[in-house]
């Protein structure tokens, strides 16, 4: 554990295992997913099971490319069958007197969509699991279709712009507050500019992981579907977290509080001149999306003030 | 050694299920509601809550979570059970297949009863036919005795080393599922004492937690081609390891149903009726009813549907006159129904003869002896060098 001082933490002080994977794994340049995958067994230690399913993370955690793997206990599994899978793992390992940490880990297609049913589920039955997800906005793997994660007036293959189209017309699924409504254990959410915050929530869910449901959700933009140039993608993560775009806050037995409370929030035209997907919106739809973004992070400062 | 004489007492076929999976000790068991094999999962929760079975009880938010959590919890080393029907079998679909390329050695109960087609709550084997090519060992029974003995020797055959595949225990909804029936159940230290040798056999793979250990690759290439082959030739090897454990519970219990299938007063017969199913009590009624008549007619039940038992089928099929083939189920896009396709697929083996495909018994229509009656007819018409039709749909003909 990290002693608790008046420095600072820095994110390695987190770690307490090397890193389970291997070099040249074939993930896209400046994909924050590859830091984010590498970051939670250091800091969860290697007596952990990732479950995963077909996504981003799928080419190497499977092992696509069986040359650049990682180390670490691996369950491949449908779609439709991550956190239940998890389930039927985790049932048994406590079962059996086996200390491991059970991890889903799967991309926010699975997560909010296909996947949704078997997450809720797990959640409402208080298994002893970590689910994380990272939300790339969209199914990133099969070349950047709109999930019910991706925001309104966004640009993917299935929602584009022309003529007609506007990109998706409908907002995205609050997902971090749809699974805080199913109260489970700990609930966290994070980022990659601010990777002290996400190993601390990693920390915590391993050991809230054995009294209950663990729900984290890492914002994780696309270079390449989001139209970033790959050297700026925290960045991007940077700029989400100031416009409380992607507010990080956790909560403990479904009662949220921040962990980052930004001083002066810079308007959302901010984040999204950094990418290329909004690059069609004009005044009216900033407006709309500073409104929805106001309206959600309204009702979060609600909430918290409530649990107070 | 001989098992002691079970507690005989009268029960439905999914309270006997229920009962079998409890002997057989599960310690990870998941199943969803659905007509009509819930009074399954209800009654294995309740052996759980009396203390009377020590599982893992999932209540899970649907099948195909069902199939997820019995999948993983096998291949981190679980004894599993879960059971479904029909709607639930297809829901499960992805992971069906999942769980069979996995080698998960699962044992699941599917309550045979019409799949979604136009929504129908009643009995026939289109759902096990909807799921012929997924990979599972695939088991017919006839009678609530033969449900209990299957189960326990479908973990036998499930967990073998040399096997180590799901199997899939198929009995007929509301026939079955809701007939009460006299039954004798084995004690569980026989049980035990039965399943025993699979203790003594090389551990399986399983996921480990801080190991390299798991499944599921991107099947790229020869990988995937080799994993396919194992999974196929265990396949294969399961036929004759199926005749094997059911001798060995004969020997064992003193009950045993011929293995891969079971044949009903064969010799000297010119025709034979194929069924399966509890459909093959009444065959069996009409076979006895024609013999006196002087009718030289024989039964074959399927119990092994998947793999198809065919070397034994060619067996016992070659060198007679006619065949008649009744199907609780359709193949759609195809002029016969499917077990009776399957038996048109040994024709290089049984040599040409009239082979009549039946379809009888959909929706919970009964197969009754006046329909079997009039399949050995024509059967034995066909023998004698009649003109038959090659595919009759009974009900529709009445």
């Amino acid at each position: 554990m990290v002693e608790a001082t008046k420095k600072r933490n820095r994110v390695f002080d987190y770690y307490c295992e090397e890193d389970q994977f291997s070099g040249g794994v074939a993930w896209c340049a400046g994909c924050p997913l590859e830091l984010t995958a590498r970051t939670i067994p250091k800091v969860l230690g290697k007596n952990m099971v990732f479950v995963g399913t077909p996504s981003c993370a799928a080419p190497v955690l499977h092992g696509q490319n069986m040359g650049a793997w990682h180390y670490l206990s691996y369950l491949a599994c449908v779609m439709t069958g991550v956190a239940s899978s998890a389930t039927g793992l985790s049932r048994y390992f406590r079962r059996t007197g086996q200390d491991a940490t059970v991890v889903c880990f799967t991309g926010d297609g699975c997560a909010t969509d296909i996947g949704f049913q078997p997450l809720s589920g797990a959640a409402e039955r208080a298994e002893h699991i970590i689910y994380i997800t990272y939300d790339n906005e969209g199914y990133m793997n099969t070349g950047n279709q709109r999930s019910s994660a991706t925001p309104r007036g966004a640009h993917t293959s299935t929602t584009p712009v022309g003529k007609v189209g506007r990109g998706k017309p409908t907002q995205s699924k609050n997902m971090p507050m749809v699974m805080l409504m199913h109260r489970p254990r700990y609930l966290a959410t994070a980022t990659l500019s601010h990777p002290e915050d996400f190993a601390k929530k990693l920390l915590k869910a391993k050991e809230m992981a054995r009294e209950g449901f663990v729900y984290i959700h890492v914002f994780s933009p696309c270079p390449v579907g989001w139209r970033i140039d790959s050297n700026n993608v925290i960045e991007v993560c940077r700029a989400a977290v100031r416009t409380n775009y992607f507010p990080l806050w956790e909560a403990e037995n479904g009662q949220p509080r921040l962990t980052l409370e930004v001083a002066n929030p810079r308007p959302i035209a901010e984040f999204t001149r950094l990418m290329r997907k909004f690059s069609h919106l004009k005044e009216d739809d900033l407006a709309e999306m500073q409104r929805i973004l106001d309206e959600r992070f309204a009702l979060l400062k609600t909430l918290c003030g409530a649990s107070k | 050694m001989k098992a002691k004489k079970g507690k005989v007492s009268v029960m439905t076929g999914n309270y006997a299920a229920a009962n079998a999976a409890r002997l057989c000790r599960p310690e990870v068991v998941s199943a969803y509601p659905i007509t009509p094999q819930s009074e399954v999962a209800e009654q294995i929760s309740a052996y759980v809550a009396n203390g009377e079975l020590d599982a893992e009880i999932v209540e899970v938010e649907g099948e195909n979570s069902a199939m997820n959590v019995v999948c993983a919890a096998s291949l981190a080393g679980a004894r599993v059970f879960t059971a479904t029907s029909s709607y639930g079998l297809v829901f499960m679909y992805d992971t069906l297949l999942q769980t069979a390329g996995y080698r998960a050695p699962v044992v699941m109960v599917n309550v045979n009863r019409e799949p979604p087609g136009i929504q129908a709550v009643s009995g026939g084997q289109q759902d096990l036919i909807s799921t012929r090519d997924s990979g599972w060992v695939q088991v017919i029974v006839e009678n609530n005795q033969e449900i209990i003995d299957q189960i326990i020797m479908a973990y036998r055959l499930a967990e073998d080393h040399d096997i180590q595949l799901p199997v899939m225990v198929n009995y007929d909804g509301y026939y079955l599922s809701y007939l009460a029936e006299s039954v004798e159940m084995p004690l569980i230290e026989d049980v035990d004492a039965f399943l025993a040798p699979l203790k003594s056999q090389p551990p399986r793979p399983r996921i480990i937690p801080g190991a390299a250990t798991g499944c599921g690759t991107h099947g790229m290439e020869m990988g995937y081609v080799e994993a396919r082959y194992k999974h196929w030739s265990a396949l294969e090897r399961a036929r004759e390891k199926v005749d094997d454990i059911d001798r060995l519970f004969g020997e064992y219990f003193g009950r045993s149903y011929g293995g891969q299938i079971e044949e009903y007063r064969t010799d000297g017969a010119d025709i034979i009726i194929v069924t399966s199913g509890s459909a093959a009590g009444t065959t069996r009624t009409v076979v006895d009813a024609k013999r006196n008549e002087g009718v030289r007619v024989g039964m074959v039940k399927i119990r092994l549907f998947r793999p198809f038992p065919e070397d034994r089928l060619t067996e016992v099929l070659k060198g007679r006159k006619a065949i008649g083939v009744v199907d609780r189920s359709l193949c759609f896009g195809w002029k016969c129904g499917p077990m009776c396709m399957e038996i048109k697929a040994l024709t290089p083996d049984i040599g040409r003869m009239p082979i009549l495909s039946y379809i009888d018994g959909l929706a919970n229509l009964d197969i009754t002896v006046p329909h079997i009656t009039r399949v050995v007819d024509e059967v034995n018409g066909a023998a004698q060098g009649k003109p038959f039709q090659e595919v009759t749909w009974i009900p529709m003909e009445e």
